[in-house]
């Protein structure tokens, strides 16, 4: 008994100290972003690699996902005679749900686990041990420009993907439910203006469809980055952290996605 | 090409390669090792000449103890005097490579203190420590060479961290570098890591080593899966190195032979302590039981 309750504290200690771990390479890793020196080049090509690699898989994805929501939507407001509004169902969404959730699982499973890999594997090669020797602090060499890229390119992902969705919303609404495209784009107008507007001209719809990817890149770049330079026991070990960034960062952005939007439609609701 | 071909020629290397497979007793080994140090005769000598004039140690390790799990380094202390090189050696996982990490104050010792130029190291904040760490150079096990770089930009990488020369003068001290490990620099220079064998790597992994000029430099097992060539030639460039800048080395190696070539003392790692550190000569003379085992073993 008091050996199960003693696991149980241990498991404990280990999980508050990992979340603090977590949170102070975060930290740092904003931190140095402001402090000499810059690696310019790493930034430049980290959102290289993050945000134009990543534009053909959320293009594909935002475009299907668009088409299956007027799909499924048409279907639904037929019975009631409301296609019309196929429009405002696709806009709030892919604005307010499908785009960032999307677009950040997409970012988790390709951007995540090959940051994962590759800070893994120059962990288990020493190459972490060789810049620290260089006299180069890692987290800023490779977190910082990792993590800046990452809150800088999937807010723009997401806005491609949001917009990408709203198109696949159009085809599929003029072609199988022949809702003429003018029409179509002014019941999305419509239901963005239903949000409200914050400082008159930003639509909230927009302020919530663009917090939330900004806070999934964050999520997505730290935890690679985490379980990557934590990574021991060779090309296992990296195949470990690759697995887990990708699960670890997926259940958190579906998570916090879900207390975000709490918020902010209490926030926007008033 | 790897120009393993180093003075001596490769007529002279493979008769030794060929003498190494024949000797198998450790009486025979013991001969050997004392036939390679006369044979290095003039080097050693001269070292020793240059001990004498040598003042305070550049590396200290002052009872220093280190547990992971469990115990691996419990009170080791030896200390490396400008221009000589200590040769770390054990049995595999006694701590070798953690010595290292602990000059390179990657690691902290949980008890004791590691001095650098006199300067205890273990307390420094992490900033401090890169400072220190500029002094140093280390070379790698598996060399630990960039893999997203050129072997150009793996040499150059210290020289832009830490100087202000311009491109040319980066280039022409890459070249030197290169052209000292006995590479052919305009052939490797654009090449990437994963297209070098196993020994050019352990030569870029010498010249990133060594490019920033470093007083002190720091060997993890610089020979260790390479035959019995290359060994050789590694093992002569880092008594180049010592003869040629004077740098104060710490090398850590399993190949004894290579190992008494060069070092200036021996330190043997046994269940956590330094059982043994002095000249080679002191240890191939050792009656110790262990150590005479030790030797036997290789
Ligand atoms: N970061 C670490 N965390 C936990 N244990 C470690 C760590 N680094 C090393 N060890 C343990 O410390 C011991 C010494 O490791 P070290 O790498 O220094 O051995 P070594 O003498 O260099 O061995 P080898 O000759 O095989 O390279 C080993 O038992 C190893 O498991
Ligand atoms: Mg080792």
């Amino acid at each position: 008994m008091a050996n199960v309750f003693q696991r149980l504290n241990d498991w404990a200690k280990g999980v508050v100290l990992a979340i603090q771990d977590y949170f102070t390479l975060a930290w740092n890793a904003i931190r140095f972003a402001f402090a000499r020196p810059f690696y310019g080049s790493d930034l430049v090509q980290q959102m290289d690699a993050i945000g134009v690699g990543s534009l053909g898989i959320v293009l594909l994805t935002g475009f299907f996902t668009g088409m299956v929501l007027a799909l499924q939507s048409s279907v639904q407001l037929k019975t009631f005679g409301a296609t019309l509004y196929i429009g405002r169902l696709v806009s709030a969404s892919m604005i307010r749900e499908l785009g960032p959730v999307l677009a950040g699982l997409m970012v988790a499973g390709r951007v995540g686990s090959g940051i994962a890999a590759q800070l893994g594997s120059m962990k288990v090669t020493e190459q972490i041990d060789a810049l620290n020797t260089l006299g180069t602090d890692p987290i800023k060499k490779l977190v910082t420009p990792r993590v800046l890229a990452a809150l800088i390119m999937l807010p723009v992902l997401t806005i491609i993907n949001d917009l990408v969705g709203i198109i696949g919303g159009n085809v599929i609404a003029s072609a199988y439910v022949g809702l003429p495209t003018s029409l179509y784009w002014r019941t999305v107008w419509e239901q963005i203006a239903a949000g409200g507007f914050t400082f008159r001209y930003i639509p909230n719809d927009f302020i919530q469809g663009i917090a939330k990817p900004f806070v999934f890149g964050g999520i997505i770049s730290v935890t690679a980055c985490y379980y990557g330079l934590r990574t021991t026991g060779g090309t296992e070990g990296v195949g470990q952290a690759t697995t887990r960034t990708v699960v670890t960062a997926s259940v958190l952005i579906l998570v916090i996605d879900y207390f975000m939007t709490q918020v902010m439609l209490a926030v926007f609701s008033e | 090409m790897t120009s393993d071909d180093a003075p001596g020629g490769p007529g002279t290397q493979r008769r030794r390669a060929d003498d190494r497979a024949r000797v198998s007793t450790r009486t025979e080994v013991r001969e050997a090792i004392r036939t390679e140090i006369a044979a290095d005769a003039p080097t050693t000598s001269e070292m020793r000449v240059r001990r004498e004039n040598a003042g305070m140690p550049v590396i200290e390790l002052d009872h220093v103890s280190l547990a992971f799990d469990e115990p691996v380094l419990e009170e080791i202390s030896f200390a490396a005097n400008e221009g000589e090189t200590v040769v770390v050696v054990g049995e595999s996982g006694t701590g070798k490579s953690t010595i290292l990490k602990l000059i390179l104050r990657l690691l902290v010792p949980d008890k004791g203190r590691v001095l650098i130029d006199g300067e205890d190291i273990t307390h420094l904040s992490f900033e401090e420590a890169l400072k220190v760490r500029q002094k140093m150079g280390m070379v790698f096990q598996g060399a630990a060479l960039f893999d997203s770089m050129t072997v150009f930009e793996n040499v150059a990488y210290p020289l832009r961290e830490h100087t202000d020369l311009n491109e040319d003068e980066i280039e022409a001290r890459v070249r030197e570098k290169l052209q000292f490990v006995d590479l052919d620099a305009d052939q490797v220079m654009q090449m990437m890591p994963a297209e070098l064998s196993g020994g050019m790597r352990k030569r870029v992994g010498i010249a990133r080593g060594i490019a920033n000029n470093p007083e002190l430099i720091l060997y993890d097992e610089p020979t260790s899966g390479l035959d019995p060539l290359t060994t050789g030639t590694i093992t002569r460039l880092i008594m180049k190195l010592q003869r040629e800048l004077g740098v104060t080395s710490v090398v850590v190696s399993h190949d004894i032979r290579s190992a008494f070539r060069m070092a200036t003392k021996v330190a043997l790692l046994y269940e956590h302590h330094v059982v043994f550190f002095g000249t080679p000569e002191e240890m191939a003379g050792s009656d110790n039981e262990y150590i005479r085992d030790f030797l036997g073993g290789f």
